[in-house]
């Protein structure tokens, strides 16, 4: 039972680590994907937005000072 | 529409698959490596049928888009169990097949849920963001799978050279891919340098495997640990 239980652990600590390296790696990327299969040309994935710049994101309080914590 | 340069890097590519096949057989290495030739075999034909595609319906047609993802996703999964299977032949001796097995599942259920988990948002076209996304995960845990087999082999201290090459053939295979994609992001103004690499490293791939096949025999050894250890 206890290898059992080790071998799923193993597994769920691979795919923690492969999804926080995916994280990171597609974080600062363009949009387009990472496929490893062949060398057939890859078509562009038909939810690619363009190339257009990203808007801020609305809840951002921009550059202003930020308010003293209440606790300081 | 693609130029001439990615049709003869997609044909020599194809050659290079169906040549890891053909060496398999030639060296009676086929049965012992059997799914990572069947994955070089399914290659092939999804080279053939997406040139078909490619052809018959052009290259911005849906026709093509939906077969490429979808074929892709197959091949991916297969290069999953392939992968496992080298797990299953470093870990021989210790007997834990059922064990690999039974992670392999464990692995892949995850990654789809998880998977699923990032795209049932979308509202339209949510089978095929998740076929893509499932690819992608599945690259990356491949990625990190084949540097844990590495530790592996070399703390096992495996010495069958033929295996070895198997294994870092991939691990380079999958680093490239990663590098490319980082240098993309990186040099943004030279983009299209970094666009057309892919192709030639899914050649790299079939050319190391084929390698391996004809070149390296089964009784080979090498000694991989040494290149760990730094001696004092």
């Amino acid at each position: 039972m206890s290898r059992k239980l080790a071998v799923i652990l193993l597994a769920m600590l691979v795919l923690v680590g492969a999804m926080s390296l995916k994280t990171v790696v597609v974080a600062h990327g363009n949009g387009s994907v990472i496929l490893a299969n062949g060398g057939a040309p890859a078509p562009p994935i038909p939810w690619d937005n363009g190339g257009a710049p990203a808007p801020p994101i609305p809840w951002d309080n921009g550059k202003g000072p930020q308010q003293p914590m209440p606790g300081k | 529409m693609p130029g001439p340069y990615v049709y003869t890097v997609w044909f020599v590519c194809t050659l290079l698959e169906a040549a890891v096949v053909v060496c398999a057989v030639r060296k009676n290495a086929f049965r012992r490596y059997l799914l990572l030739n069947l994955y070089m075999a399914a290659s092939v034909v999804a080279s053939i049928a997406r040139y078909n595609i490619l052809s018959h319906y052009g290259y911005s047609s849906k026709e093509y888009l939906y077969f490429y993802y979808y074929s892709d996703f197959l091949l991916t999964i297969a290069l999953f169990f392939a992968l496992t299977t080298l797990y299953s032949q470093i870990f021989a001796e210790l007997e834990v097949g059922r064990y690999i097995r039974t992670g392999a599942m464990v692995l892949l259920s995850g990654t789809a849920l998880f998977s699923y988990a990032v795209v049932q948002q979308s509202s339209s076209r949510l089978v095929t963001h998740f076929v893509v996304e499932i690819s992608q995960n599945l690259y990356f845990v491949g990625l990190v799978l084949t540097y844990v087999l590495w530790g592996a082999v070399l703390k096992l201290r495996e010495t069958r050279t033929r295996l070895i090459q198997l294994i870092l053939s991939i691990g380079v295979y999958f680093s490239m891919f990663a590098a490319n994609y980082a240098l993309q992001n990186l040099y943004q103004s030279r983009a299209s340098i970094f666009e057309y690499l892919p192709q030639l490293f899914g050649c790299f791939l079939a050319f190391s495997w084929a390698y391996a096949f004809w070149r390296i025999p089964e009784e080979a050894r090498t000694v991989p640990a040494r290149l760990a250890v730094v001696p004092r």
